[in-house]
Order: C-alpha cells, then structure tokens, then sequence
C-alpha cells in the first residue's frame, strides 16, 4: 500500500476547484510552490520521524493508518452536518425569495451585522452546515456582512454549542467570554465587509447569482400557478445534492490536511511552549487552527487544558476554533475570494489573540 | 464527464455510494473507532437523507416537471442555470468525483482499525488529570463500584481527591485498555490506555493507569489487555502517581468500543 502518507494531500489540493477565470492561472505557479513545499515539509517530518524512533517501514504504516482513521473520523463526523446544511441550502433556493430577505433584515451596516451575528440562534448550524447555507443565503443577494458575521458567529452563537459549553464550564466566566467575544468579533468582521463591494468578497459564480438573483427557481411570471409541492421539495433536493457535491470536496481536502496535521505535528512539542500571558494563547490559538475539532465539542477538549494554560488562552481557543479552523478555511474558498478567506482568518485570529491577551493581564490567568 | 444524464447518474451513483459505505461503517461495527457512539443516530440520518437526496436526481429516462407542472427536458434539470450566461458550474469534473470517491476508497482499502500506540507518539499522555475533569463526570465516577471503574473513571475519581496517590492505595481495580510504553515507563511497568473521544478520533484525548507488572515487558505494545489488582502509591519516573499493582494480565480482543466517552 501507499508508504508516502502526506502524497494525496498534495494531489488534491491541486485538485481544489478554486473557480476563478483569470486569478487560476496566476495562481497556479502559488499553489504549485505550495503544494512541493507542504510535500517537502511533510516528507521531512516522516523521514525524521522514521530515524528518531528507529522503527522503520512497520512505524511508517501504522503512521498512515493513523491518518486513515483521523480522516475518515473528521468526515464521517462531518457529514451527517453539511449534509443538514445542504438542504436547508437547497430548500431555501425554492422556498425562500430575495423579497423576504429585502423585508426582513436590517439596512443599517452595523444592524444588519449584528442580525447576522444572532442568526445562529434561529439556524442551530454548525461550522461544516453553515457554509453551504451561507452560500446559498448570498445567492439570494443576502449583504456581504450579515452572511460574514453569520458565518462566523453561527458556530457559537446557537443553543447545542451553549449547552456543551455550560455543561464543561458551567455559568461562568468562560462560558460567557466565549459567548460574548465571539459575538463582538463576529458582528466586528461583518461590520468591516459592509465597507466591502460584493464582487470584491465573493467568487464570481456566487456573485452573479447575489446580483440577479438567477439561481433561484422562482422566475415564473407573478400569478402563474405555483408548482406541486412534491415537485418543488425534490427542485430542492436536487439543490442541496449539487450543494453537497460541491462542498463535500472542500471537506475532504480540509480533512486530508487536518488529519496530515494531527499524525505528523507533535502536539506536546506545542504544549509544552508555552505559559506566559501572551505565549500560551499564541499556543492555543494555533492548536484550534490545526486541530479543526467540532464546536459543538471543543469545550470539552478545552477543559482538559485548563490546568496547564491561561484562561485567557482557553477562551481565545474557544472563541477562535469555531470561526476559522483547517476545515473551514478550505470551505470558505467554496465561497469567498482568497483575498477575502485571508481577511476572514486574519481578522478573528488578530482580535481572538487581543482578547486571550487582555483577559490574562486583567481578568488574571 | 460530459453528457446530462451521465452527470445526473454520477451524482446520484456518488450520493449513494456515500450512505452505502457510512452503512457498512454503521452495520460492521466500525463506525466506533471513528466517532462517539452519542453521533452515531446523526450518522443514521445522514444514511436516510444521502439517499433521499441521491433519489431526488431520480431515474434517468423518467420525466421530471417543472414548477408549473409541465414536463422538462434533462437538460434543463442539469443546465438549470446556465441560460443566464455566467459561471456557476455544477457540473462534476473527473477530479472531483475522483476526490469524492477518496474517503470510501481509502475506507475500503485501509481495513479499519481504532487509533492505538502511534497515535499516541505526537500527543499529549494524562497519567493524572490534574483537577481539569468535568464536575459532574467526577462526582458520576465518584458514585461507580471500584470494580465497574474504566481508566477515564479513575482518573476522574483521582481529579475529585486532594492526594490520590495515598487516598486509594489498597483499593482493588479491573480494567480494560491497550499497552502503551515509553522512556519514562520503568522496565515492569506499562501504561493501560484509552483514548477519551468527545466527538470524532481528531478530538481524541488520552487517559491512562500506570500498571506495575513483573512481566510487562512481555507484553506488545497496542495489545489490548484487561488488568486487574491493587492500587498503590507509586511513581512514574520521579513524579508521584497512582499504580496499578497487577495480579492479572489477561489479552483480550479489541472492544466493540475502542474508545471511552466522557
């Protein structure tokens, strides 16, 4: 069998169907480079791994069956979950109308922002079910920065999260911290984006339907005889299958690049960095980016820390992993310009890292 | 990968295809060394939805109808958007049903096995679970028999102590896990381990009993053993722990549930 682990992570990035008409070809030479270099990294890390233990062949197999079961665990977890979003995806592109939208949600940037942030409540998604909805929600000419900050809180902000995170914590400080910043960055993000054009954000493909609205099925003539609901209910399934088709293929690379993470990133080498009001939350930080964990569960997997780090990190962690995390990045590109993906990393990281910071220097460690 | 009927066969073929290949993880048993048992009705779910939406693309050569209830042409069900001339393709590529196809070629191909001692190399190993455990977990393990006690119970019922390593030495223990070693473990001692999985295997925490037993460098690492004997006050290397004293290592095969639930 396959002795190079990390080969199909490579290969598939290639295959990421980043569907940008002119940007592809400038950034072919980008994603090759990267592809050799993450091959080269990852080659290196089996090749000392292998010396270090002295194991050979036998070390190297049992290595990849690791990374077959973290794989196929992420997806296999997160399918059920993408799949509920694509078709909430999908009975929103027949049942809902851009008019309903247009009524409903606030003009207002910074209104309109903090809906966003609330929507979580009312569409209990999580981060792989969001971004399908999201998507969808957009094609409806949903504005920029409500989707943004709905993208961002909905992992949080919604009653299965609160609960598990009650339930590790209880009502306390952390419980509310993580409630309340991931509110306050959510609705900052979503804020900055209504500064942004549409066509500046969003792919070309989910941008020409934000404008005429043409991937609906709703273009009959007012007054024309409404469908037979079993018809429209299969449109909408149809709907949400192209919609899990096409992001199920982000999922898999993004669970390809978690799982290469998670076997070959020692993870106590990162654990034992760090103490320090700033240092541990730098640590935690990037353990929620690497890890790509649900957030429905995170909490739990916090609380384990929380003897060994700074509370100030554990609530950057908690707040941070949800918004953006391996998985996620790879399925934002289904949606959003690089460009726009990096804004949407940087901009929580940059604010998550202050509050981890401030909480320690004055809430205490 | 062109043609309207062959697209909608392929998405429907790939659709089912998943549910088939999440219901051999689910009726082999298997689906446990992925995900907590907790996840395993959204699994079942995911099955009757993957094929309710694989259906809806409905045999081909049938008649679909539009909204207002004529008949339409394959194609448009296919192309349904591509009149109004811009770029959003949902037509599969051959990569992308190749990358689709991945998870279910490596499942197949790869015989399913819970992670073990590699996974273990790269991760942090909790002997001890200094006061961080969850308090109603602690206060649940605190109420078990000492016999019906797992590894993760234990160390739950030492998080709840002030001094566990005195405060239960003489107390008998049964328990079931793998053998994991590493520098830190004396030449009689191994570790029996689980792992702790919250939601899926990339969430998997390690939770460990460190077991004194003469022969232990006998036993192969990953074996899955059930230990029973006596705690007392011990250490692992210079840091003081609860040990399990053995009286009997007995191999045993692999669980039905590789992985404790917390």
């Amino acid at each position: 069998m396959t002795v190079e682990q990390p080969q199909p992570v490579a290969k598939t990035q290639v295959d990421v169907p980043l569907v940008d008409g002119a940007a592809a070809q400038r950034g072919q030479l980008l994603r090759w480079s990267l592809t050799a270099g993450l091959m080269l990294l990852a080659a290196g890390a089996i090749f000392y791994d292998t010396f270090a233990s002295g194991a050979g062949l036998p070390y190297l197999l049992q290595r990849f069956q690791t990374f077959v079961t973290i794989f196929l665990g992420i997806f296999i977890e997160a399918v059920p979950f993408l799949l509920a979003g694509s078709v909430v995806s999908g009975l929103i592109a027949v049942f809902v109308d851009e008019a309903m939208l247009d009524r409903y949600l606030p003009k207002q940037p910074l209104l309109g922002a903090m809906a966003g942030g609330g929507m979580g409540l009312l569409f209990p998604v999580c981060e792989c079910g969001v971004v399908p909805v999201v998507r969808r929600l957009y094609e409806k000419g949903l504005p920029v920065s409500i989707g943004a900050a709905f993208l961002l809180a909905a992992p949080v902000i919604n009653p299965i999260v609160i609960l598990s995170t009650y339930s590790a914590f209880g009502w306390g400080p952390v419980l509310w911290g993580r409630l309340f910043f991931s509110f306050v960055i959510a609705v900052t993000v979503g804020f900055l984006f209504s500064r942004a054009q549409p066509e500046e954000v969003l792919l070309p493909a989910v941008n020409a339907c934000h404008h005429d609205a043409c991937c609906t099925v709703h273009d009959r003539a007012p007054g024309a005889p409404k469908a037979l609901l079993p018809a429209r209910f299969t449109q909408a399934f149809n709907f949400a299958g192209d919609d899990f088709l096409d992001m199920v293929r982000y999922l898999i690379v993004g669970c390809m690049i978690a799982a290469s993470m998670q076997t070959l990133l020692p993870q106590s080498a990162l654990l034992a960095v760090g103490q320090g009001p700033v240092i541990s939350v730098l640590v935690m930080l990037g353990l929620a980016f690497l890890l790509s964990i649900c957030s429905t569960v995170d909490a739990f997997l916090a609380l384990a820390f929380t003897s060994t780090f700074t509370t100030g990190s554990i609530v950057s962690f908690l707040v941070f992993g949800p918004m953006v995390d391996i998985k996620s990045t790879i399925m934002f590109l289904g949606v959003f310009k690089r460009r726009a993906v990096g804004y949407l990393i940087l901009l929580p990281l940059l604010l998550s890292l202050l509050v981890g910071i401030w909480w320690n220097l004055n809430l205490g460690m | 990968m062109q043609g309207p009927r062959f697209q909608l066969a392929l998405k429907a073929l790939l659709l089912l295809g998943l549910a088939l290949f999440l219901y051999t993880r689910l009726a082999g048993g298997t689906l446990f060394f992925y995900i907590n048992e907790r996840f395993a009705a959204y699994t079942m779910l995911a099955i009757v939805g993957l094929i309710l939406v694989g259906v809806s693309y409905r045999p081909l050569g049938r008649k679909q109808t539009t909204l207002d209830g004529s008949p339409v042409a394959i194609d448009d069900i296919v192309d349904h958007n591509h009149d109004q001339g811009h770029g959003h393709d949902h037509a599969l590529t051959l990569s992308g049903a190749l990358l689709i196809l991945l998870p279910m070629v490596l499942g197949v191909l790869v015989p399913p096995q819970p992670l073990g001692a590699a996974a273990l190399a790269n991760r942090e190993v909790n002997v001890t679970m200094q006061g961080s455990a969850l308090p109603a977990a602690v206060r649940a393990a605190a109420d078990k028999n000492a016999v019906d006690k797992n590894v993760l119970d234990w160390l739950n019922t030492f998080a709840g102590t002030p001094d566990p390593v005195r405060t239960f030495a003489g107390q008998p223990a049964t328990v079931v896990g793998f053998v994991f070693r590493d520098a830190r473990f004396a030449e009689n001692q191994f570790m029996v381990t689980r792992f702790v999985v919250s939601c899926c295997v990339a969430d998997a925490n390690v939770a460990g009993m460190v077991v004194r037993w003469p022969a232990a460098a006998t036993l192969p690492a990953d074996q899955w053993v059930t230990v029973s004997g006596v705690l007392e006050a011990g250490a692992l290397g210079d840091q003081p722990v609860p040990v399990l004293a053995a009286q009997r290592v007995e191999p045993v095969d692999v669980p039905q549930h590789p992985y404790l639930y917390p």
